[in-house]
């Protein structure tokens, strides 16, 4: 016992130290994985509200370049307008149904939050960015952010009026993604080597990618629509002993100075979940 | 002023400076800035190792709490307070330290802080990379961030000290 007790005395700086050092990592590889509070992170009330008092003064030093890609975005959604297409009488009668989108014959199933980033970095390995909604305005976590150019991330934790998202530029990101035009699909994972570049796994080498291809998103677990942009092919190189590609992204979003996102709502994420839990589990 | 005033508005100040303008400034190359360990260095010299490690462990809290790292400097601050005494003994003065003085780079001189600063900023830099990537294949990679970064970080802290405290030996004369 004496000896036991000498011990604790001898070593007792290294014990604290080991004993605070266990609790600090126990947070952040338990944070990391799934966060269960607000507390520690910027979704919290006090350091959301900091922050957002830096953003009132930060935010006016890109206004010009932001009022120009809402006017971009605007020019683009104006150009899908039933208005500004040019009548053609006389149709056939299969362009017609090309041109004449019914609204009762499409059920809305993507909702739309437009959100302000108040935080966010990119030098990190894993960056995440803060936006001014919380709760109170229906964000859950899981539901997916995309900006004006392009698939942003997944919110990881939500505060009653802050919400944190994992973006794009984290390690296991993992959002499912296709090649446009010839519809393979991979999971967007991110080197943390340069902010513009995310890597697409998982594309089997027996497959043709053309560079300069777009990469979307697929669509398939429900937190993006099918189709956002995520960026282009840039390179691509064999994977060694594996039969895969490794494929090389340029986001379209430049993550540096990303101000403007809106979260996705998915209005029928719960049925889609619902019926793929039936699936049975145990079959070998 | 009360010496313990200065370091508490100090320990504001580092948080304030570090969550708000260095962490937004992203230079690229993988230089991420961190100078909130020079504030445990300029802790006096005889406060003991306990109090320390906590004074680290709260700052490195509220840092970590307003940068979504959920603690990571925390971590490594700790790691900062633990060998401070270690490296501090190492590379001690002839007749030990005058516990009367601040350990900045003006008392001590500039040999001094360079070897022990750099060593400690080099430690703490390592830690926090480390521990972020978790990796044993991106060694190379965190091997670079931390030089990279410990540099830059080491030379805004030189810059600090010349632009915020005031030379005492030279008002003196």
């Amino acid at each position: 016992m004496r000896n036991f007790l000498a011990f604790l005395r001898r070593f007792r700086v290294f014990l604290v130290f080991a004993a605070l050092q266990g609790f600090v990592l126990t947070i952040y590889f338990t944070f990391v994985a799934f966060p269960r509070t607000q507390f520690l992170t910027t979704a919290s009330s006090i350091n959301g509200s900091i922050l957002e008092v830096r953003n009132d003064i930060t935010k006016h030093f890109a206004l010009s370049e932001n009022n120009t890609k809402l006017q971009e975005e605007n020019i683009r959604l104006r150009k899908l307008l039933k208005d500004s297409r040019f009548p053609l009488n006389d149709l056939t009668l299969s362009d017609s149904i090309v041109l004449e989108i019914e609204d009762t014959l499409w059920e809305q199933q993507y909702d739309f939050v437009p959100a302000i980033v108040i935080n966010s970095t990119h030098g990190k390995r894993n960056n995440y960015f803060t936006l001014d909604i919380g709760s109170d305005q229906g964000v859950e976590p899981g539901m997916g952010v995309f900006s004006d150019l392009g698939v942003v991330g997944v919110i990881h934790n939500v505060s009653r009026h802050y919400s944190v998202v994992k973006s794009c530029l984290t390690k296991d990101i993992n959002i499912s993604a296709m090649i446009e035009n010839s519809g393979h699909f991979g999971l967007m994972k991110w080197e943390g080597i340069s902010p513009r570049k995310g890597s697409l796994t998982g594309v089997s080498n027996d497959t043709d990618v053309k560079l300069w291809s777009k990469v979307v998103t697929k669509g398939s677990s429900g937190i993006f629509p099918r189709g956002l942009p995520i960026g282009k092919v840039c390179s691509k190189s064999p994977v060694e002993g594996e039969p895969l590609w490794n494929i090389e992204v340029l986001f379209s979003e430049d993550y540096r100075s990303i101000q403007r996102v809106y979260v996705i709502k998915n209005l029928m994420k719960k049925e889609q979940a619902k019926l793929e839990n039936q699936i049975p589990t145990d079959i070998h | 002023m009360n010496s313990a005033v200065t370091h508490i508005i100090r320990f504001i100040f580092f948080v304030l400076v570090q969550v708000l303008v260095l962490n937004q400034l992203e230079i690229g190359y993988g230089v991420q800035i961190m100078v909130y360990p020079l504030y445990l260095l300029l802790l006096p010299v005889e406060m003991n190792v306990f109090s320390l490690m906590l004074v680290a462990f709260g700052m490195g809290l509220t840092i970590d709490s307003m940068s979504d790292t959920y603690g990571l400097h925390a971590s490594s601050l700790l790691a900062f307070a633990f060998f401070r005494p270690i490296v501090f003994k190492m590379f001690a003065p002839r007749d030990g330290y005058d516990h009367l003085l601040e350990t900045n780079i003006y008392n001590l001189g500039f040999n001094w802080f360079i070897r022990v600063f750099g060593l400690l900023l080099l430690i703490h830099h390592f830690w926090f990379f480390a521990l972020e990537m978790f990796k044993m294949n991106e060694i190379f990679n965190i091997l670079q961030k931390s030089i990279v970064s410990g540099i830059v970080s080491f030379l805004i802290c030189i810059l600090m000290q010349y632009l915020f405290i005031r030379n005492k030996k030279e008002n003196e004369v």
